[in-house]
């Protein structure tokens, strides 16, 4: 099988816009949530990861200072190259725009800045669009389709996703704790993260992408199955696919949103799946939820773990508590990382998975 | 590959293979008259957008001529349009600037791959889904996408347009895309849609 090599693209977050600093900040356990006042429908204050100083068109200046770093991190020739596909994972693209066409200023941001001529997909699939994307770059490049794939995820703050998410009553009355006994729910985050995939083996750290699948849960719209189905279907074949077995998962990158039932939900698909002792933490602790981006966000600080040998601790985590018991890493771990599991779940049913793992030697 | 069948929906009536299945009389009420004239029995049909009502129609159009695998295990969604979910969108941000309360219920709408969400649970489908934003109907993604699911080992992949704009246009192009033999060109599947669109 052609080798897919994937690899640190940009990251934007509230803890920097470098990939020095989030590996510092990650490592010193440093969270971007923060409370911010009168963020809810009637006045409430959301603790909510946003980024300081962006215009007040957010989702527009995010990404153009998101492609400006990718321009200096993967370079104008892979960027503008008729062999690069973009693919784009976002949610609720920039509402500003709802009633024209959201989308069409990053679609026209993506042509003017990189000058690449292909059509950028867009893949909106919810919160599992960023490990969607990530699959089908794979999946293009060991086609043969493309040499390289850059794969963009971004979602900005709106007051529309927080009424939203306060409407459903998912909101966090605190910093958010992913599979903690006492979680409360979500902290909503905005963020521009980017991954490299490519054909030819980059210069710089990079790690070979095995395989990926989805699974609906054919359930519920907005709530996650009991059962866990369509996770532990989409690991299963992510599994199969990847000729990989559950104890040669050195780490998953979870979903966690840090709602009661989401976090249940993936305690009993990994149970399921057998890895129920296979250190697992969310990195929505630090970020938040941030929709469309997540996947590739937590990719990308993957990576970091693989590249330092270390773990993250699930930031906010007290008293691991979900239905099923997981290994829910409650400090920073210093190990080999030689096998990485990334997993999302979300609305619509959604669940898509991933496997990654260190070049040999 | 090949297209195996295919059906249309706009607020004319529902087609199936090019035949007429289904003439709509008052265009003001046609998802309700196209349930009717079907005669589904699925109450969660009405809590639904209309979004998800095209695509569920078109769905059971198609179940007159195809069979569904059981579980949906080998059938990949391929779904698209270019106004994402543009209707419940708007309705939400309107409950919550004029009518005093962001509303849950219209909010679980304001994603378009719900609509595959729907069809996966009406028809207990556990197979892969995705949904892809587009400036126009292209089915050149139809065929990449195809593709890729073939690859993945797949068999058979459903893809739809389906449009639900704010201001005008609604409208669900299905076509079933079977991995068997034959060669499936982006103008075949041009020439399906344009018969019904044009």
């Amino acid at each position: 099988m052609t080798p897919v090599y994937l690899t640190y693209g940009a990251l934007i977050t509230p803890l920097g816009t470098t990939k020095e600093a989030h590996f510092e900040a990650l490592s010193a356990n440093k969270s971007g949530i923060q409370c911010e006042l009168k963020s809810g429908f009637n006045g409430e204050d959301w603790y909510l990861a946003k980024i300081d100083h962006l215009a007040k068109n957010r989702l527009d200046d995010l990404f153009r200072k998101g492609c400006d770093r990718l321009k200096e991190t993967v370079g104008m020739s892979i960027l503008s190259a008729p062999s690069t596909r973009i693919i784009l994972s976002s949610t609720k693209a920039n509402l500003s725009d709802v009633e024209t066409d959201a989308f069409a200023s990053m679609r026209q941001m993506i042509s003017s800045e990189f000058n690449n001529t292909n059509d950028p997909l867009i893949v909106s699939n919810a919160c599992i669009s960023g490990v969607m994307a990530i699959n089908i770059a794979a999946e293009l490049i060991r086609d043969q389709r493309c040499s390289d794939v850059v794969v963009i995820g971004v979602d900005a703050l709106f007051d529309f996703v927080i009424y939203g998410f306060q409407s459903l009553f998912a909101m966090s009355d605190e910093p958010s704790r992913p599979f903690d006994g006492n979680r409360k729910g979500i902290s909503l985050g905005e963020g521009f993260g980017a991954v490299w995939l490519s054909v030819n083996c980059p210069n710089q750290f990079a790690v070979a992408y095995l395989a990926g699948a989805s699974s609906n849960d054919a359930n519920h719209i907005s709530g996650p199955s009991r059962t866990g189905e369509g996770l532990y279907r989409a690991v299963k074949k992510t599994c199969e696919r990847s000729n990989v077995t559950a104890d040669q998962i050195d780490f998953i990158s979870a979903h966690g949103t840090g709602t009661l039932y989401n976090d249940d939900m993936e305690s009993v698909a990994f149970n399921r799946l057998n890895l129920q002792r296979t250190p697992v933490n969310s990195f929505k602790g630090y970020f938040g939820h941030t929709l469309g981006a997540a996947g590739v966000i937590e990719t990308y600080v993957s990576l970091l773990s693989m590249e330092h040998n270390v773990l993250f601790k699930s930031e906010g985590i007290q008293s691991p508590g979900t239905a099923e018991e997981i290994a829910v890493l409650q400090e920073n771990q210093h190990q080999r990382v030689h096998r990485v599991l990334k997993t999302a779940s979300g609305f619509g049913g959604g669940n898509a998975a991933f496997i990654i793992e260190q070049l040999s030697a | 590959m090949r297209v195996i069948a295919h059906s249309y929906i706009n607020p004319k009536g529902l087609h199936v293979n090019g035949e007429l299945l289904a003439q709509v009389t008052e265009e003001a009420q046609y998802l309700k008259q196209l349930y009717s004239s079907l005669s589904l029995d699925y109450p969660k049909f009405y809590k639904m957008d209309n979004l998800s009502k095209l695509a569920v129609l078109a769905v059971e159009g198609m179940l007159k001529v195809v069979a569904f695998p059981s579980e949906g295990s080998d059938l990949q969604l391929v779904f698209a349009n270019h106004s994402s979910s543009q209707q419940s969108d708007l309705k939400f941000i309107d409950s919550y600037t004029n009518l005093g309360n962001p509303s849950p219920s219209l909010f679980v709408y304001t994603l378009p791959n719900i609509v595959t969400g729907e069809l996966s649970i009406r028809h207990k489908w556990y197979g892969e889904n995705s949904f892809f934003i587009q400036p126009e109907f292209n089915p050149d993604l139809f065929i990449e996408q195809s593709s890729l699911a073939f690859l993945r080992g797949n068999n058979l992949c459903l893809c739809a347009w389906v449009e639900a704009q704010a201001q005008g246009n609604e409208e669900c192009f299905l076509f079933l895309v079977s991995r068997s033999e034959g060669s499936l060109e982006s103008a075949d599947i041009m020439d399906i849609y344009k018969s019904y669109t044009v």
